[in-house]
């Protein structure tokens, strides 16, 4: 079988990029960006460079697809993946860059909703992250992935996969550790939980052992890699995986969508629905989409819940052994023996190592100085490297005095009054209990602008830090564009029956008993 | 699924024959942007 399908397609991609990249970069677009929000608009700096260097590439595709001779084997099979990849990436990058904006600039026309205060954009995270997962629904499902894009379009999970990855950069050991200890407990108590009541009500409900085993791996872990880890141990059917992968897809789709307006409406902060998103949201990817979908331009929220959803997958040996041992004891026709720790070993996800190597790597201080995360500019002399110019003006420290009152915490009211004395942040422990302060959003937001300044002030982004997180966004943002691609109706519909049931009882028990325990027990800064 | 059946290689959601197979090629992917990026930064 021939892949690369000779179409101009991919060439006219290239020369879209281009055109982008030539008109922002010539000042042609100059006039639409201003109606996008000039001066806030954030993305002009993707704008002048990205267009180029994927424009050349998609162009030059392009021309191999069209003139170059295509036969079956290995380099047909993966360059024809150019084309689909490509597809991915400018709907992405159109979304990102203009279709978000541009539904701002309507929803921010339109006024406040209500009593909320909040524009309706704002309110139901209508974020490139939403809106471009939608797009990718909505061209799977109504006008069909064109032909020349279908094998690409199966590229979106390596995108995913290696943001996940990549993420491991970006985490310092104490961050690790903090939120490492909060989300084994969370973790633990939630998948053991939900993998206990799906096995319980499958038994009441009388469906067969090997459907309640995978389909309580599915709920419990990690969606769909622990349904397929699960599968093997408890003798699964194809069409008993198939239905378990069709409910947590009907309901991953719903949690993607409905957890960001929940956690806006309730006002959590970054760590609250990092949290919550990681332990209720049953598929990896759903869980990447939710987060982004919270904060769409920060990547705090990412971090958390990717943490809470690898605590999850190294749940999932242990899940595995569980089935193992149930599954025997209540099937005693099982003749089939089954090398447990080879299951584990075969299906174990390797980007989770990955991600932990990437963060030891990261720890040796290769890609950012040793004091990246300590900050350096804490001391109070210019010889310490910090600018006078940066030192708060007596209107900053009278805006931040007057929310004073709302701050309870008598750390933060502490480090919150430090800055308010010297005009700058003075330690390392204040600039935590100030980004918590930030996080907890309970000051005005011309207040939380000067904490932020003044965070910016003494703790500066390494240079290789800021482009891994660049990085990260786009893959997480080619990887769920692609993610939408992927969803049928056709495959969320073999949800249904018992299983469904089951899964809708247990996934919304999850989801609200663990909103209430992050509510409850997460602090804001962990 | 009918998505299957458009491909003789991979699966309906990858390119890749496994998903072991999928994840060293996240690693290797991720390995060399973590290097360019050392590079270039």
């Amino acid at each position: 079988m021939v892949y690369t399908k000779k179409s101009p397609a991919l060439l006219i991609i290239g020369v879209i990029m281009l055109a982008i990249w030539f008109m922002a970069d010539s000042g042609a677009l100059s006039g639409y960006i201003e109606h996008l929000g000039g001066k806030k608009y954030k993305y002009f700096t993707e704008l002048t460079s990205m267009p180029l260097y994927f424009g050349i590439i998609a162009a030059l595709g392009g021309l191999w697809v069209l003139f170059g001779a295509h036969k079956e084997g290995q380099l047909d099979y993966y360059s024809s993946a150019i084309a689909g990849g490509m597809f991915i990436l400018i709907i992405a990058m159109l979304v990102r860059w203009f279709i978000a904006p541009e539904i701002a600039v309507i929803s921010t026309m339109m006024g406040k909703v209500g009593d909320t205060g909040k524009y309706i954009h704002k309110l139901l995270g209508l974020n490139y992250v939403v809106i471009g997962i939608v797009a990718g629904i909505v061209i799977v499902n109504v006008f069909r992935v064109p032909e020349w894009a279908e094998n690409g379009v199966r590229l979106s999970r390596l995108g995913l996969k290696t943001g996940v990855i990549l993420l491991g950069t970006l985490y310092s050991a104490a961050e690790l550790k903090n939120l490492g200890g909060l989300s084994i407990i969370m973790i633990g108590f939630f998948v053991l939980g939900s993998v206990g009541i799906v096995l319980w009500m499958g038994a009441r409900m009388k469906i067969p052992n090997s459907m309640g085993g995978v389909l309580s791996a599915g709920m419990g872990v990690c969606g769909v890699s622990a349904t397929v880890a699960a599968a093997p141990v408890v003798q699964a059917k194809s069409v008993e995986i198939a239905y378990t992968i069709g409910t947590i897809l009907l309901w991953g789709v719903g949690c993607m969508f409905i957890f960001p307006i929940v956690g806006n409406l309730l006002g959590m902060s970054h760590v609250q629905f990092g949290a919550w998103a990681g332990t209720g949201i049953l598929n990896s990817a759903q869980v990447a989409g939710a987060a982004l979908a919270f904060q769409p331009d920060g990547i705090e929220t990412l971090k958390v819940a990717e943490i809470f959803n690898i605590t999850r997958v190294l749940v999932l040996p242990i899940i595995v052994i569980w089935l193992a041992v149930w599954y025997v004891k209540r099937e005693e026709s099982v003749t089939e023996t089954v090398n447990v720790g080879r299951v584990i070993f075969e299906k174990f996800p390797v980007f989770v190592i990955g991600f932990i190597l990437l963060f030891a790597l990261s720890s040796t201080g290769v890609f950012a100085p040793a004091n990246h995360y300590k900050g350096k500019y804490f001391g109070n002399t210019t010889e310490s490297g910090f600018k006078e110019s940066k030192v708060l003006k007596s209107d900053q420290r009278s805006v931040l005095s007057a929310g004073m009152a709302q701050v309870q915490r008598q750390d933060r009211k502490d480090a919150l009054q430090r800055l308010i004395d010297n005009g700058k942040v003075m330690s390392i422990e204040d600039d935590d209990a100030l980004r918590g302060l930030i996080n907890a959003k309970v000051l005005s937001s011309d207040a939380n602008k000067i904490l932020k300044g003044a965070h910016k002030a003494v703790r500066h982004t390494a240079k290789k830090i800021k482009a891994f997180r660049e990085w990260i966004t786009w893959l997480f943002a080619f990887g769920l564009v692609g993610l939408g691609m992927q969803i049928t109706l056709s495959s969320m519909k073999q949800a249904g029956g018992q299983p469904a049931i089951i899964g809708a009882v247990v996934g919304s028990l999850k989801a609200v008993l663990s909103l209430i325990v992050v509510m409850m027990l997460v602090s804001e800064t962990i | 699924m009918s998505e299957e059946k458009k491909f003789d290689r991979g699966s309906a959601l990858s390119i890749f024959g496994s998903d072991r197979r999928e994840d060293f090629m996240a690693l290797l992917l991720a390995l060399v942007i973590a290097f360019g990026v050392y590079l270039a930064y």
